[in-house]
């Protein structure tokens, strides 16, 4: 529901005198005790999901043909959307390197630093972020779409577990697409950067393939797919986690959505902090 | 090729749709109370977030651009990275995409639920028409800040790469300081405004177009916000390329 | 097309009992489902016309193609002096700001405390001052019977509260006709009354148009001047509550003898 201008309560007698100490109270306090509290709270609650979820995982009892069309249909729907903007990404690195390494005259390094940035950093987060706009919002709106309509609890009635049917599958699904997708998105990336360099600034094919692997190695299109993996399980986690406690009829399915992308952005990036020093933290300084 | 003139079609009612939101505005006039509670909604409300994000991202800037530049000998380089690749790109995407993500989805299923619930029908009974009223003001606050968000999360970024790349890993703070300002222009920072603008204008239309256009009920809305949120993301990224070659190509 | 004379001309003008909004063979369909196969009904000015039938049989449509929210394949829908289906955009609104709605759960916004709702349409198309729209918007809610919750949220209401803060929404604008969509959908029977007794209330004291649409019989003869049958997109039967109650008419009567079984039916036995 939108705030806003339209505030209940007295919002008709015009504003004549401002109430200044509760003004300040809502715009200073209140956002602080919510910034501690909030996110300790949503934290518990979270990982009481996901640890229900992930001990659901070795009793078996979930679908394995569900995890599969769930892992089909998303590598379906991300697939485009994902190789779309990491496409453009590259590209953009390409003509932004140009730009820096003509500075030096050197450019010839452009594919060493396109490939350490796509591969360590970018198709990881940018794979993982798409597939949670996609996939993930639309695992919260399938999911709350059963929750507001009952369906979830009649799968329950019917001695079904509805973890097991419902959102085993879909996270798993999710942890096992986006490694695959970031490893797709690691050549895509790469040919954006390749298209921009060798198409528009003549560089030589030669010099940009020798020197593609001047800074990473097999090592990081292994870390590239494991951030992609941890990434999958989070937005997984997320997503049906919103989706499955879905309440307050149709709007509760559209803050499901919103809900579910935001905190991914927002888990994906300070995971990501956290895996690039754990990964690279030592070979980097 | 059916699928090819089903997108065609859609983008072209994207664009009457756009169309329309401006038209009406100009017609019916600009609801500015609207204006103001959008903008809050949006700056105010999707700053937090962006703040927490702008930190992380900045201070991985630093790290990844010492990895990158101390193999090849210049690990003191890191503040000319920083100001090119923080300022011109990374910044003004990560604005868009959070407030893409947060406010975006929001204005896109607070639509649909209007929709579902007979809201949009309502206003138009009134004889008002739900375009000026529900997304032109949503267009002006998204232009208006984003712009200021993409600014501030420059700020952030900058500064927490200069704590990184000073106590983490040891850059000499002046020496970072010279190449950061040596190389960051007023074209650069003129480039990073100019670019949120057009993606505070793909935010708001795009999701007032899904919202506006759902169908009623919870599926519909949250079919709306998925798709809204999708398109947001690609068009965004597509279009920054589009901007980086122009601006600077 | 325009067969109804009195149709063309303005609102006010129009002698009380002569058609004010008049259908002519309107087709509409959405996609291969034809809702409307040749709808022609006249609506007097200043009674109640109540269009009755089976859900799914286009009783909305034609709330909505009076509005112009929806466009007919064919036909014509004259409202006053416009024909609504090719009315230029000024002219539609016209006609929408002499036309208020109850919707069937209040479309209330959410975001605004049930007095802002009210006072909503006023402050889009008047320039009335605060005070005054303060006034106007109690004087409503009093019409309604809710005084004094302008200040409370529409989520806090119950369903028979949104239809009645929706109402005075809609008659805020003082408008010269008033649609009522499914009055006593989803409320219980008491409410329900409550509900008719105020349309007729409503109807003694605004003495406009009235457009009711339902699928309750017993609303149906409590509030009606005239009723119209709608079924499987044609229409059946029309004329007072007197002839529709001895019409001979086969699904008519199949459609009253099902909902005539309820016991307590004040005024059913001919």
């Amino acid at each position: 529901m939108g705030g806003g201008v339209y505030q209940r309560g007295k919002a008709q007698q015009a504003p004549q005198g401002v109430d200044l100490g509760g003004t300040l109270r809502a715009v200073l306090l209140s956002p602080l005790v919510a910034a501690v509290r909030g996110p300790i709270d949503v934290l518990g609650r979270f990982s009481r999901f996901g640890a229900r979820v992930l001990l659901t995982v070795p009793t078996r009892r979930w679908s394995v043909r569900e995890f599969v069309t769930q892992a089909g249909t998303l590598t379906a729907r991300c697939f485009i959307p994902v190789c779309a903007t990491i496409f453009p990404f590259g590209a953009v690195i390409g003509v932004q390197g140009m730009a820096i390494f003509d500075l030096f005259g050197a450019h010839r390094l452009l594919s060493s630093l396109l490939s350490l940035v796509i591969i360590r950093e970018l198709a990881p987060v940018l794979a993982a972020v798409l597939v949670a706009a996609q996939g993930g919002a639309s695992f919260a709106a399938e999911l709350g779409a059963m929750r507001i309509k009952e369906e979830l609890d009649a799968t329950a009635v019917m001695g079904i577990d509805p973890i097991g049917w419902h959102v085993v599958p879909r996270v798993l699904a999710m942890a096992f697409v986006v490694p695959l997708l970031t490893t797709l998105a690691n050549a895509f990336g790469v040919a954006g950067g390749y298209v921009v360099a060798v198409g528009l600034y003549d560089q030589d094919h030669g010099v940009f393939v020798h020197h593609m692997a001047q800074l990473i190695g097999i090592f990081d299109l292994g870390a590239s797919a494991f951030k992609g993996a941890v990434f999958g399980l989070l937005v997984g986690l997320i997503s049906t986690w919103r989706g499955y406690g879905a309440t307050g009829g149709a709007e509760g399915v559209g803050r499901a959505v919103n809900d579910t992308v935001v905190y991914s952005v927002m888990f994906i990036l300070v995971v990501n902090y956290q895996l690039s020093s754990l990964l690279f933290g030592g070979t980097g300084g | 090729m059916s699928a090819l003139a089903a997108g065609v079609r859609k983008v072209g009612a994207y664009a009457w749709f756009t169309v329309d939101c401006v038209r009406a505005t100009v017609t019916h006039g600009v609801p500015w109370d609207r204006v103001m509670s959008e903008s809050y909604k949006v700056g105010i409300r999707s700053f937090p977030v962006l703040f927490t994000m702008a930190l992380f991202v900045g201070s991985n800037l630093a790290i990844q651009g010492h990895a990158a530049f101390s193999t090849l000998g210049g690990g003191n380089l890191v503040g000319m990275f920083v100001a090119l690749a923080g300022v011109r790109e990374v910044c003004p995407l990560l604005a868009a995409t959070m407030v893409a993500a947060k406010a975006g989805t929001e204005m896109a299923a607070q639509l649909a639920v209007m929709r579902t619930k007979e809201q949009i029908d309502a206003i138009e009974v009134m004889a008002i028409d739900p375009r000026s009223e529900l997304v032109a003001p949503s267009i002006i606050a998204v232009m208006l800040t984003l712009p200021a968000l993409t600014v501030l999360t420059i700020a952030v970024s900058l500064i927490s790469s200069m704590l990184v790349a000073v106590y983490q890993l040891g850059v000499d703070r002046g020496e970072y300081l010279s190449f950061l300002v040596g190389y960051l222009t007023a074209y650069d920072l003129f480039a990073a405004t100019a670019k949120s603008v057009v993606f505070g204008l793909i935010i708001a239309t795009v999701s007032g177009y899904f919202g506006f256009f759902s169908e009623r009920g919870a599926r519909g809305v949250g079919q709306a916000t998925n798709r809204a949120v999708v398109t947001m993301c690609i068009v965004i990224i597509t279009l920054n390329f589009a901007l980086t070659s122009i601006l600077y190509g | 097309m325009a067969d109804s004379p009195s149709a063309q001309r303005p609102f006010d003008a129009i002698p009380d009992g002569d058609p004010v909004i008049s259908f002519r063979d309107v087709h509409k369909s959405f996609g291969d489902k034809h809702i409307l196969r040749g709808i022609s009904l006249d609506f007097p000015r200043g009674r109640t016309t109540v269009v009755i039938g089976p859900s799914g049989t286009g009783k909305s449509v034609c709330m909505k193609l009076i509005v112009g929210l929806l466009v007919p394949e064919k036909g014509d829908v004259w409202v006053g002096g416009t024909n609504v289906p090719d009315a230029p955009e000024k002219d539609l609104m016209s006609v929408r700001r002499r036309i208020g709605m109850m919707f069937q759960d209040g479309a209330l916004f959410d975001s605004m405390s049930v007095g802002d709702n009210i006072a909503f349409p006023l402050r889009r198309h008047t320039k009335l001052r605060e005070a005054e729209i303060h006034d106007a918007v109690d004087h409503a809610l009093e019409q309604v019977g809710l005084p004094g919750i302008a200040d409370r949220a529409p989520s806090a209401l119950s369903g028979g509260m949104r239809k009645r803060v929706s109402l005075a929404r809609a008659i805020i604008t003082k408008p010269e006709i008033v649609m009522f969509d499914e009055p006593n959908s989803g409320l219980d029977p008491l409410t329900s009354d409550e509900i008719d007794s105020l349309i007729s209330r409503m109807k003694e004291e605004l003495g406009i148009t009235f457009i009711v649409i339902s699928h309750d019989i017993v609303g149906t003869f409590a509030v009606a001047d005239k009723i119209a049958m709608l079924y499987n997109g044609h229409l059946v039967a029309s004329g007072s509550p007197d002839e529709i109650l001895h019409s001979e008419e086969p699904i008519l009567r199949r459609f009253l003898a099902r909902n005539m079984d309820l016991p307590a039916l004040p005024g059913a036995k001919p």
